[in-house]
């Protein structure tokens, strides 16, 4: 077997190691740390030429990323959950100012109730701060992602910070076969950071992120933003071209698994998708015409690419693994949306909630998605959104109530 | 695939031997993926890890819920129904248990299903390595016989693991001598693999609304943590040597988890339903008067309820 054995943690450390960061501001939060602290190691070996520092918060460590990204340095930092959030403002800020920065978010549900397992939840709040998006399947994902969002966030007709989003626990802390992309080839793949718009230079000021106070000029610059992010879609294409060409590994915003003769599709996105697709080979071997559709770029949101591949489709579901309360599940909204001038949409759509907290998402969970989306098209009704929660673990449910209330079952 | 899942208690390496296990097949030319599932990380609590070995790309991710292998480190957690060690374990699953019991008396006291096999590793780690923890290259070595591991692999994978730790090479290489004898020594059962059936369709069941004394996470139940009796954490248990004593109080003062109460003569009483085997109390008593003695299976003062 090629490659060698990591968990996703570390391979998002080789992903800012192999492109050769200038600057890693940091701050530890569980399932993340093993990227910090391996970061730090190398930063202290010299295997890193980075200046790493210890920030005293999230919110102190982007607004050191994107202050130093400003400068014209390469910056790579990470965080998770509560730290995404407590970022957020600053995160609209690095945007604003054009600083093409790489953020790995490490998926973690967020409190209340606190728990350190995943769901998207923090990455979602992300969803509108301008930031580009990739969410990664596997570890080898991770890392060839982040490489990917360099070459995308740089270039000049987007010059956009990006979030690589895993999955906690079942990529951060799971281990499995990575291949190296080899150094010499990372550098051809990623040309130098020489960004015209940033860079303080003595006898050379100039103020970044200024106020405007009147909404003329800010409806002009945030809509700049917004169409750097639309670039992203072609830009994504060619750095997926010339990655291919490079390391043979080729990721498009979009993946279809055994889509082409399917009836109906199961959309996912992040780790469990691997899960969908066993589901969807189960299936399959049983006859079922089902297939699985993986969004892989979240921001921008590859409207294109998902209406090509549910088009003439009789039932589609969506497994949101995150939760709006009051609306349902995040992805399937934007998905529907997508669809609605399609004249071959699908006969019904389907919203499924999912794997809330890390809930293990069971083979039998699947089974039941494409059974009631299967019904749905045949119906013409979509339904949701649906709680995946079985009687088994409401009744488990109801335990731990009696405890913690102290009450008779 | 072979689906192997270790149950371990927090320090005892079964995330370690899980990784062992996991390099091992890999320096094979298997596909392997290996993971750990922990909450707050504390010394004894149970922990579970998950070895996947394949000839292809592993796609299953997460627990897993139908094991051909399942590796118990301590036996202790049979009896623990937080450990879950018993989901999934059917008469065709094998079975490691880490005792000084046989198989036969080990299938008898906890009525384990599945095809058993045992060994003492933490008596053979205490009498190589004066240390009750250091026995995840032993598991992991156990664990590569059973799955049906070269024993090169397997010291070649102890040595890369156990230096990712940190550890020193003559360290290693005695971790890999005694690793090495358990693999030869542990009695091999049959491996069946992929004999799960596939599951049926789940049967979902969406909550409904409940008032928010029950619809919230909120704990109204005072002191129920008495509930979780923890003295199954123990592989030692502090013993108080009366005449020794000297009534100074500091066991009780130092004491982690309030399980020592004082007499009205100023000796201490161990609550050893509760007692983690910390030894913070043996390491305190300045008059030796605490020691430290193995728990001995069958005899626990901790019972499941």
């Amino acid at each position: 077997m090629e490659g060698e054995m990591m968990t996703g943690n570390l391979a998002a450390a080789w992903g800012a190691r192999l492109v050769d960061v200038d600057y890693v501001p940091a701050f530890p939060i569980t399932p993340q740390t093993e990227i910090v602290e391996a970061l730090a190691k190398w930063c202290e070996s010299g295997a890193m030429a980075a200046r790493f520092v210890t920030m005293d918060s999230e919110h102190s460590m982007m607004t050191a990323a994107g202050a130093a990204a400003a400068t014209g340095a390469r910056v790579f930092t990470a965080t998770s959950s509560q730290g995404l959030l407590y970022a957020l403002e600053v995160l609209y800020s690095v945007s604003g100012w054009r600083a093409p920065l790489v953020l790995v978010n490490v998926s973690r549900a967020l409190a209340a109730p606190i728990t350190l397992e995943p769901d998207h939840n923090d990455v979602l709040a992300a969803r509108d701060c301008g930031f580009l998006q990739i969410h990664a399947e596997t570890c080898q994902e991770v890392l060839d992602s982040i490489l990917m969002a360099y070459r995308i966030a740089e270039d000049e007709r987007v010059m956009l910070p990006v979030i690589v989003n895993l999955d906690g626990f079942y990529l951060s802390f799971t281990r499995e076969p990575v291949i190296m992309p080899d150094p010499e080839q990372v550098k051809r793949f990623l040309p130098p950071f020489r960004p015209a718009h940033l860079g303080f230079k003595a006898s050379s000021p100039h103020a970044l992120g200024v106020a405007v106070l009147s909404g003329t000029p800010y409806s002009y610059f945030r809509h700049q933003m917004h169409l750097a992010a639309i670039n992203a879609l072609d830009v994504h294409r060619e750095a997926a071209a010339a990655f291919e060409q490079l390391f043979g590994r080729r990721y498009d915003v979009v993946e279809g698994y055994r889509l082409d003769d399917a009836e109906d599709v199961l959309v996912m996105t992040n780790a469990f998708a691997s899960k969908g697709k066993v589901a969807v080979d189960v299936a399959r071997a049983e006859g079922k015409r089902v297939g699985l559709l993986r969004l892989r770029m979240i921001r921008p949101w590859p409207a294109d690419a998902i209406r090509h591949a549910l088009q003439g489709r009789r039932a589609v579901a969506v497994l949101d693994q995150n939760l709006s309360p009051g609306q349902g599940g995040i992805l399937f909204q934007e998905v529907a949306a997508c669809l609605y001038h399609e004249a071959l949409r699908p006969r019904a759509l389907c919203s499924f909630i999912g794997g809330l907290g890390g809930k293990n998402l069971s083979e039998g969970e699947l089974r039941a998605i494409f059974e009631q989306t299967a019904e749905a098209g045949v119906q013409g009704k979509g339904i949701g959104p649906v709680l995946l929660y079985t009687e088994a673990e409401h009744r488990e449910m109801v335990q731990l109530q009696v405890l913690a209330g102290g009450l008779k079952s | 695939m072979r689906a192997v899942r270790f149950h371990g208690r927090g320090g005892q390496g079964a995330k370690t031997a899980s990784r062992i296990l996991g390099t091992a097949a890999f320096l094979e030319g298997f596909v392997a993926q290996d993971s750990p599932i922990y909450g707050a990380e504390r010394r004894g609590a149970p922990v579970a890890a998950f070895t996947r070995i394949a000839k292809d790309p592993i796609r299953e991710r997460g627990v897993i819920v139908h094991p051909d292998l399942v590796v118990i480190a301590d036996a202790s957690l049979v009896q623990d129904p937080a450990a879950r060690v018993l989901d999934g374990i059917d008469e065709r699953t094998a079975v490691f248990v880490n005792t000084s019991l046989t198989a036969e008396q080990c299938q008898a006291q906890t009525s384990l299903p599945g095809r058993l096999t045992t060994l003492d590793l933490t008596d053979i780690a205490l009498q190589q390595f004066g240390k009750r923890g250091a026995i995840s290259a032993l598991l992991g070595a156990v664990a590569g016989r059973l799955a049906g591991l070269h024993r090169e692999s397997m010291s070649g994978a102890i040595a890369r693991e156990l230096a990712d730790l940190g550890l020193a090479v003559p360290v290693i290489e005695h971790n890999q001598t005694i690793a090495l004898q358990c693999y030869d020594a542990v009695r091999t059962v049959p491996l069946e693999t992929g004999a799960a059936q596939p599951a049926a369709s789940a049967q979902l069941q969406v909550p409904s609304y409940e008032p928010p004394t029950r619809g919230t996470a909120r704990i109204s139940a005072a002191a129920n943590s008495i509930l979780r009796e923890t003295g199954g954490w123990r592989t030692f248990r502090p013993v108080l040597v009366p005449d020794k004593c000297n009534g100074c109080w500091l066991c009780f003062a130092y004491c982690p988890d309030g399980v020592i109460s004082m007499t009205k003569d100023d000796r201490p009483v161990i609550d050893y339903a509760h007692c983690k085997g910390c030894q913070i109390c043996v390491h305190e008593c300045p008059t030796e008067a605490l020691v430290a003695e193995r728990e001995q299976e069958g005899a626990v003062a901790w019972k499941a309820k």
